[in-house]
């Protein structure tokens, strides 16, 4: 049942992610660029943190 | 004597550049803040490791002392319509009020109480709560913004909203026109991104000054590791933006862009070159002198190859017919207004397109009256009002470059920092770090040129082509003006003066010692940190 909640949560998330593109796109396009782009700005820095870890690990079990 | 006198619209239009400008060496840095501090956030609740926990609570903490005196500062504005610009209140109230009020809702109901959970959310809420929280401060601050730049598109390219003549105003036509405006779109997109640079830079550089004096240096690492990437992402993103809002201005504001590329005459050929450097004379209405790259001016602005771009002095060549159909809108507008007759309506709406060309007239005619202009005055007068259909040169060439040479100087940066962070160098680049420290300011410098081009580029109108700025502004007297002046520019150095004490003192402070080195003398834990067994968590 957990899952099948989780599943529809995304799903209906999808579902509103989709119709936002399709009417953001539509009539704003640097709004959703900005939705998209912002996203995508926090995650790759957030890649980089979770990188530095793996370096600083990586480092401890060479030395 | 006239109606509207030229030195008290002077004065207006310096008290709110003065408090815009203040208030905007606040805005940025809560714009990038509040998304950085949503991506450490998120890292530490991948990770699971303290230290970003205690990166996102300490750079808040100087978030927060940003937000709280910044936001004062920007209240200021809203009433100065009200008080300044009356003149434009009443003419585009209907439509300007609808996404000031929205802001302010945004604001003060959103965003401060997300911000209230935010900071004393952190033992009472789950971790993916609190997270949200966090996001939401973020997107609530964002979004106050978007309906400020959203009123500026307005004034930029006015959509949505027809005139008046029964009202005598600007009537509110269509919301969604008005909020999906190209230019308020990308507008916003180039000020909130231009607000992450500023956030990004911010953080690196307190981080650098960390590394330099040999202190919290694992938190610093990790610091400039995720503001390095963040920011590059992010300055990337503001040239791709500024090149749109460029190709809008193109576009919408064919004086703004002129003056921007300090072009006085029509290219005629796809060799005209894009002017790295220009000493434009705006009485001589020539350059001085010029530098400049053949072959990049047309594909630039127009994003073709062999479109022209028009000239300053063919721009205003080009107003002379608008400007007498303007006056002539203008005169039916007044007859209308007395007879309510459908022959001087008619008349109107032939020339409603022009009618701001008309307003800007009135500065010319004698006793500022369109009635009281002779058949013999008129081509005087015509050619003086063709004279001041285009903004300042000088100021708009040289705005917009220093906020476009910022940008590339911020991509470098960036680069190199990102670069260096992934090859744990850091350290060993001292002349670097200290670069970064210094360079905390500018990308709030670029913003406030970026105003600078916005703003002056747009005279001599206030809403661009409908209402010049000297019919925008009230009719205080001069006293009045200066007085108020002095006040707001005193109270506003107060406040900057409060936010570098308190910025300077906790940045200096540090989030607390966790590296092993001994704190230096005079540096302490910020109080908020300074809780029993905090110190000696370990963060590798
Ligand atoms: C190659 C780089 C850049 C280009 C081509 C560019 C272009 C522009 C243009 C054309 C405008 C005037 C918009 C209008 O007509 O209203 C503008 C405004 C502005 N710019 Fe830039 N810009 C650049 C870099 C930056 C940077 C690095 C920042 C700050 C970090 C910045 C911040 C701003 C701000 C705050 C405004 C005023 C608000 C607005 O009109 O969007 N810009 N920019």
């Amino acid at each position: 049942m957990k899952t099948f909640t989780k599943f529809l949560g995304l799903a209906v998330v999808l579902l509103i992610a989709i119709v936002l593109a399709v009417l953001c796109g539509d009539y704003g396009p640097w709004y959703f660029a900005w939705l998209v782009g912002t996203t995508m700005i926090i995650l790759i820095a957030v890649a980089g943190g979770v990188l530095f870890e793996t370096q600083l690990e990586t480092q401890k079990k060479g030395s | 004597m006239p109606l509207i006198d030229p030195t008290v619209v002077d004065l207006s239009r310096l008290q709110f550049a003065l408090t815009a400008l203040y208030h905007f060496l606040f805005v940025p840095l809560t714009l990038g803040m509040t998304m950085i501090l949503a991506a450490m956030e998120t890292t530490y609740v991948i990770t699971g490791k303290q230290v970003y926990k205690d990166m996102t609570q300490f750079w808040g903490k100087l978030f927060g002392i940003n937000f709280a005196i910044g936001v004062a500062t920007g209240l200021t504005m809203e009433f100065e319509f009200g008080t300044n610009w009356s003149m434009f209140s009443h003419f585009v109230g209907d439509v300007f009020g609808t996404p000031l009020a929205i802001e302010g809702l945004m604001a003060f109901f959103m965003e401060s109480t997300f911000i209230g959970l935010m900071f004393f959310g952190w033992d009472r809420l789950s971790k993916p709560a609190h997270l949200a929280i966090t996001y939401l401060v973020a997107l609530a601050s964002n979004l106050s913004a978007l309906w400020i730049l959203i009123a500026n598109g307005f004034m930029q390219d006015p959509k949505g909203a027809s005139f008046n003549p029964d009202t005598m105003r600007m009537q509110f036509n269509s919301f969604v026109q008005l909020v999906f405006s190209p230019d308020a779109q990308a507008k916003f997109v180039h000020t909130s991104i231009a607000g992450f640079v500023t956030g990004a830079m911010f953080v690196m550089g307190v981080s650098a000054y960390y590394l330099l004096t040999n202190r919290h240096k694992e938190f610093a690492a990790r610091s400039i590791r995720m503001a390095a990437v963040f920011g590059l992402i992010s300055t990337l993103a503001v040239v791709t933006l500024g090149d749109a809002l460029g190709r809008l201005d193109d576009l919408l504001q064919p004086t703004k862009i002129a003056a921007i590329e300090g072009l006085w005459h029509t290219t005629t050929s796809p060799a005209a070159p894009w002017l790295v450097a220009a000493l434009p004379d705006d009485k001589t209405q020539s350059n001085v002198f010029e530098i400049g790259v053949p072959y990049v001016l047309t594909p630039l602005i127009t994003h073709t190859f062999d479109k022209s771009i028009p000239g300053l002095i063919d721009l205003e060549g080009a107003a002379g017919p608008k400007i007498l159909n303007g006056i002539k809108a203008i005169d039916a507008l007044q007859q209308y207004s007395t007879t309510h007759d459908a022959a001087s309506l008619a008349t109107f709406k032939q020339y409603e397109d022009d009618m701001g060309y008309g307003f800007l007239a009135q500065q010319n005619a004698p006793n500022q009256d369109l009635n009281a202009i002779t058949p013999a005055e008129m081509p005087a007068v015509v050619q003086q009002t063709e004279l001041d259909t285009v903004p300042n040169v000088f100021v708009t060439f040289w705005a917009f470059r220093i906020m476009m040479f910022l940008g590339f100087y911020f991509i470098a940066l960036f680069a190199f920092m990102a670069y260096f962070s992934l090859k744990n160098q850091l350290e060993n680049n001292r002349f670097l770090l200290k670069l970064c420290m210094i360079s905390i300011p500018a990308p709030i410098l670029a913003c406030e040129f970026g105003w600078i081009t916005a703003e002056a580029g747009r005279q001599p109108w206030s809403v661009y082509g409908w209402l010049p700025t000297f019919q925008a502004a009230s009719s205080h007297n001069v006293g009045y003006m200066v007085f108020s002046l002095i006040g707001f520019a005193l109270l506003y150095s107060l406040f900057i003066a409060a936010e570098l004490y308190l910025m300077f003192k906790y940045a200096r402070l540090g989030p607390q010692s966790h590296d092993h080195a001994a704190p230096v003398a005079g540096t302490g834990a910020l109080p908020m940190f300074a809780k029993p067994g905090f110190a000696a968590k370990s963060w590798e």
